[in-house]
C-alpha cells in the first residue's frame, strides 16, 4: 500500500503487529505502522469500530463518487 | 535473449504495450484505441485477464493496473514480464492528471528500460474541474519522451495520441541513484545473461528484492548476485525498495513542482514555510515548545482537568459506583463484593482509573495526536532530534524507532532489527524501555503534568530528557559504534481531515479498551489478592524505606507503584488518582511522576524484548530499569530538599 503521509510504499502484511505483538495475540493492533515515516494508519479488518464508521460517514451507493458517463 | 511467457495473441514484432496505475482509464483508452475487436485471455499460469487487439494494425495488450514494478502481486508479475518479454516494443503509459506524482512515480521505472514510451495524460478534464493544471510541453522538455494530454472517455487527444506512435522515443530524463546504488548497478548489470538493454531496470528491480527475476536472470552468476544485493541492503537501515522509491520520488517531485499548478499552492506555501521553521536549529525548538504547550492545553486541561473531573464526580460519582455498590448489597458472599465494588474492586478500581481517568485523557490525547502525526509534523521531529543523538554518538538510524515508538513501544522494539550492530540495537531498546512512552502512556502521563505548575513540568522534563542523554552517552561509550547518516524522506506538512482523525482516534479507543483495560483489571486483581492476603501490607512495610524514605511518598503509592510493573500508565493512573484526592503535594507528583516515566512501559515490551533479543537481556534491561528509576526518583528527591525548592 501506499503511505498516505510520505507516499512511500510499502507491504501491509509485514508491518501489522498481528503476528508480532504477543499481546495482540487475540486480535492485534488494529494499526499499521509506515516503516518510512512512522504514520499510522488504520487496519481496517482488524478496527471494526472504525469499519462501521467509515460505513457510515460514506454510504455505499454514496453518489459523492461520480459514475463514468462513457 | 531470456524467454518469459509469452501469449499466443500477441505474436509479431512490434506492439503497444498499455501501462499504468490502477483507476487511470486504461481500459478506456484501450476501447477508444481499438474498437470493437478485443480478445480476452488469461496470461499463463495466472488468473489474470488481459485484453489484446489492435490499433493500426499493430497488436497492443492491455496490462494490469499496477503501483511499481517491484513485483509483489500477481497483476504486478504479469505487467513485469510483458514488459521484459516484449522488447522491441513501444510503451503506452496512462497517467492520471490528477495524481501526477503517482503516476510519475510509475514513469521513472519505466523509463529504466529504456524503450520507447509515449505518455498518455488522461482525465485531464476532471483535473481541469478541480483546477489542477499540467504543464504538458514544458513536461515533453524535462522528461525528453512524447506527452498528449487525453480524455479517453469522449476521445479527446485520442487522435494526437495515435500520431505519435511511430515518433515516441526513450525518456531521457533519468533517475540518478545514490552512489552506492548506481555502484550495486554497474556492478549487477554485466552480471545478466541474455538481455539486450533493460539490464538497468532488471539490476534496479533485483535490488528492490525481485528474488525470482534474479533465479531467471542470473544463470551462473545467481550466488554472486545475491551476495551483492545482501551487501547493498546492509549499508541502509530500510529495506531496499523503500531507498530507491525515496530516491526516485525526490525526481518525480522535482518534475511535479515544475509542471504541475494546484488551485492551493498558496496553502501549499504556507505549509513549506511551517516545514522548514521546524526543522530550523532555534525556530524548530520554538515550534516544538509551541506544539508542546498546546498538547499540555488540550490533553492536561480539557482532557485531564475538565473531562475527568466530570467523569469521575457525575459520571461514576454519582452514577455507576452508588449504583454497583446498591447493586452489589444482593450479592450475599462479601468476597465477591470486595471483589467488584472494594477498595481493590473491579468496578471502583479498574473500572473507574480505566474509564474516568485514563479514557478522556486518552481520547483528547488520540485527537491531538492524529492531528499532528496528519499534519506531517513527526517526521520533523525525527530529524530535529538526530541532531543530539548524532552529539550522543548514538547511530542516526537510532531515531526513527524512538519516533515509532511514540505510537506502540513494541511495535518500535521489533523496528530495532534494521540496526546494524547487535550493541544499537541494544541501546536502542534500552532507551525505549527506559523513556519513549507509547502513545496512550505520553497522554496519561501528560495528563498528571496538570497537577503540577509550568516550574514543575519543566523540572520534569528535564530530568527525562537529561536521563536519557546521560543513558544515551554511558551506553555509547561503552558500546563504540560508527556513525552513519540518517535521511528521512520528508512529507510535506498539511492540513489534517477531520474524517481521517475521528476514524483513527476511534480505531485508537478501540484498541484501548479491548487491550489496556484487560490489563487494568489483571493489575486489580493482582493488588485485590495481595490485599486480601495480608502481602500489600507486608510489601507496603518492606517498601516503606525507599518510598516514604528515599522517595517521600506516602505509603499508598506502593499499590500504583505495583501495578506500574504491569503497565506504566495504570501506575500513573493510579497516582493520578491519590494527586486527585489531594494526597500528594507538588514535590511528590514531581518525583512519582519521573519514576513511573521511567518504569519499563509494558509486561508486553518485556515479552517483546525476550523473544527480540533473548530472556537474558529481558532480565537485564527489567533488572537496570527499575532500580534505576527508583534511583533517579531517590536523587530528585533529596536534590529538591537540598535546595529547598518548594515551587
Ligand atoms: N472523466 C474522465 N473519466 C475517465 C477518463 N478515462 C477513464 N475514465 C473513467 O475512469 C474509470 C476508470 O477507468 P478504467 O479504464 O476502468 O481504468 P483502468 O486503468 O483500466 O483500471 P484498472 O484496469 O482497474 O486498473 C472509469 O469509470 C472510466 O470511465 C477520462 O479521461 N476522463
Ligand atoms: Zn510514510
Ligand atoms: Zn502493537
Amino acid at each position: 500500500m501506499l503511505c498516505p503521509l510520505c507516499g512511500c510504499e510499502f507491504d501491509e502484511t509485514d508491518h501489522s503487529c498481528l503476528s508480532e505483538c504477543p499481546m495482540a495475540a487475540i486480535q492485534g493492533c488494529n494499526l499499521i505502522c509506515c516503516p518510512n515515516c512512522g504514520y499510522q494508519m488504520v487496519d481496517e479488518s482488524k478496527s471494526g469500530a472504525a469499519k462501521l464508521l467509515r460505513r457510515l460517514l460514506h454510504p455505499p451507493g454514496d453518489p459523492g463518487k461520480k459514475e463514468p458517463t462513457p | 535473449m531470456t524467454r518469459f511467457p509469452i501469449i499466443p495473441s500477441l505474436e509479431g514484432d512490434v506492439h503497444v504495450i498499455l501501462v499504468g496505475n490502477p483507476n487511470v482509464g486504461k481500459s478506456a483508452l484501450f476501447g477508444a484505441l481499438t474498437g470493437r475487436y478485443v480478445e480476452i485471455s488469461n496470461f499463463p499460469g495466472t488468473t489474470v485477464e488481459l485484453s489484446t487487439g489492435h490499433t493500426d494494425g499493430m497488436p497492443l495488450v492491455d496490462t494490469p493496473g499496477i503501483q511499481s514494478l517491484h513485483a509483489r502481486s500477481d497483476d504486478e508479475r504479469v505487467t513485469r514480464d510483458i514488459l521484459l518479454e516484449r522488447g522491441g516494443s513501444l510503451v503506452l503509459q496512462v497517467a492520471d492528471a490528477r495524481n501526477l506524482r503517482r503516476s510519475l512515480l510509475l514513469t521513472m521505472q519505466l523509463a529504466e528500460l529504456d524503450r520507447p514510451l509515449l505518455l498518455d495524460v488522461n482525465m485531464v478534464d476532471e483535473a481541469r474541474e478541480r483546477g489542477i493544471q499540467v504543464d504538458v510541453v514544458h513536461l515533453e522538455q524535462l522528461l525528453g519522451a512524447q506527452v498528449v494530454p487525453t480524455v479517453a472517455v469522449t476521445g479527446e487527444g485520442i487522435e494526437t495520441l495515435r500520431s505519435r506512435f511511430q515518433t515516441a522515443r526513450p525518456v531521457r530524463h533519468r533517475v540518478r541513484y545514490d552512489a552506492a546504488i548506481e555502484e550495486a548497478v554497474a556492478r549487477l548489470a554485466p552480471l545478466l545473461e541474455g538481455r539486450d538493454g533493460d539490464e538497468r531496470a532488471i539490476a534496479l528491480m533485483i535490488l528492490a528484492g525481485d528474488a525470482e527475476l534474479a533465479a531467471r536472470c542470473g544463470g551462473a552468476h545467481r550466488a554472486e548476485i545475491e551476495a551483492l544485493v545482501a551487501r547493498t541492503a546492509e549499508r541502509y537501515p530500510r529495506p531496499l525498495h523503500f531507498v530507491l522509491t525515496g530516491q526516485r520520488l525526490r525526481a518525480v517531485d522535482e518534475l511535479v513542482a515544475a509542471v504541475v499548478r494546484h488551485p492551493e499552492t498558496r496553502q501549499a506555501h504556507a505549509g513549506e514555510t511551517l516545514g522548514r521553521l521546524a526543522l530550523h536549529p532555534v525556530w524548530g525548538v520554538a515550534v516544538l515548545i509551541a506544539v508542546l504547550a498546546l498538547f499540555y492545553l488540550f490533553v492536561g486541561r480539557l482532557g485531564a482537568g475538565v473531562c475527568v473531573n466530570w467523569m469521575e464526580k457525575v459520571f461514576f460519582g454519582r452514577g455507576v459506583n452508588p449504583l454497583a455498590t446498591w447493586l452489589a448489597g444482593f450479592i450475599p458472599v462479601p468476597l465477591v463484593r470486595d471483589l467488584l465494588v472494594g477498595e481493590y474492586g473491579l468496578i471502583t478500581m479498574a473500572l473507574t482509573y480505566g474509564i474516568a481517568i485514563v479514557l478522556p485523557i486518552v481520547l483528547t490525547f488520540f485527537i491531538a495526536f492524529g492531528l499532528l502525526e496528519d499534519s506531517g509534523y513527526l517526521p520533523r521531529l525525527a530529524v530535529m532530534m538526530d541532531r543530539p543523538f548524532k552529539a550522543l554518538g548514538l547511530n542516526g538510524k537510532a531515531v526513527l524507532p524512538m519516533v515509532l515508538g511514540l505510537g506502540c513501544d513494541t511495535m518500535a522494539t521489533m523496528t530495532t532489527r534494521i540496526l546494524e550492530t547487535r550493541k544499537d540495537r541494544l541501546m536502542v531498546t534500552l532507551l525505549l524501555a527506559l523513556g519513549v512512552p507509547c502513545s496512550a502512556q505520553l497522554g496519561v502521563i501528560m495528563g498528571m503534568t496538570a497537577y503540577l505548575p509550568p516550574a514543575a513540568i519543566v523540572v520534569w522534563g528535564a530530568v527525562v530528557t537529561g536521563v536519557m542523554f546521560a543513558v544515551g552517552w554511558a551506553a555509547s561509550r561503552v558500546i563504540p559504534g560508527e556513525r552513519s547518516d540518517f535521511i528521512l524522506e520528508l512529507p510535506p506538512i498539511r492540513r489534517p481531515q477531520l474524517v481521517n482523525i475521528v476514524i483513527k482516534t476511534v480505531a485508537r479507543l478501540e484498541w484501548y479498551l479491548k487491550e489496556v483495560l484487560p490489563l487494568f483489571a489483571l493489575g486489580t486483581l493482582l493488588l485485590f489478592v495481595l490485599d486480601r492476603t495480608g502481602a500489600l501490607h507486608l510489601l507496603e512495610r518492606w517498601a516503606a524505606p525507599l518510598v516514604e524514605g528515599g522517595l517521600g511518598l506516602p505509603r499508598a503509592t506502593t499499590a500504583s507503584f505495583i501495578v506500574g510493573f504491569l503497565r506504566r500508565d495504570y501506575g500513573a493512573a493510579g497516582l493520578f488518582a491519590l494527586a486527585r484526592a489531594g494526597a500528594l503535594s507538588v514535590p511528590q507528583v514531581l518525583v512519582s511522576l519521573v519514576v513511573i516515566t521511567l518504569f519499563v512501559p509494558c509486561v508486553a515490551n518485556v515479552l517483546v524484548i525476550a523473544r527480540e533479543h533473548g530472556t537474558k537481556v529481558a532480565f537485564w534491561v527489567v533488572g537496570f530499569v527499575f532500580p534505576f528509576a527508583f534511583a533517579v526518583g531517590v536523587l530528585l528527591h533529596f536534590g529538591l530538599l537540598v535546595f529547598g525548592v518548594h515551587f
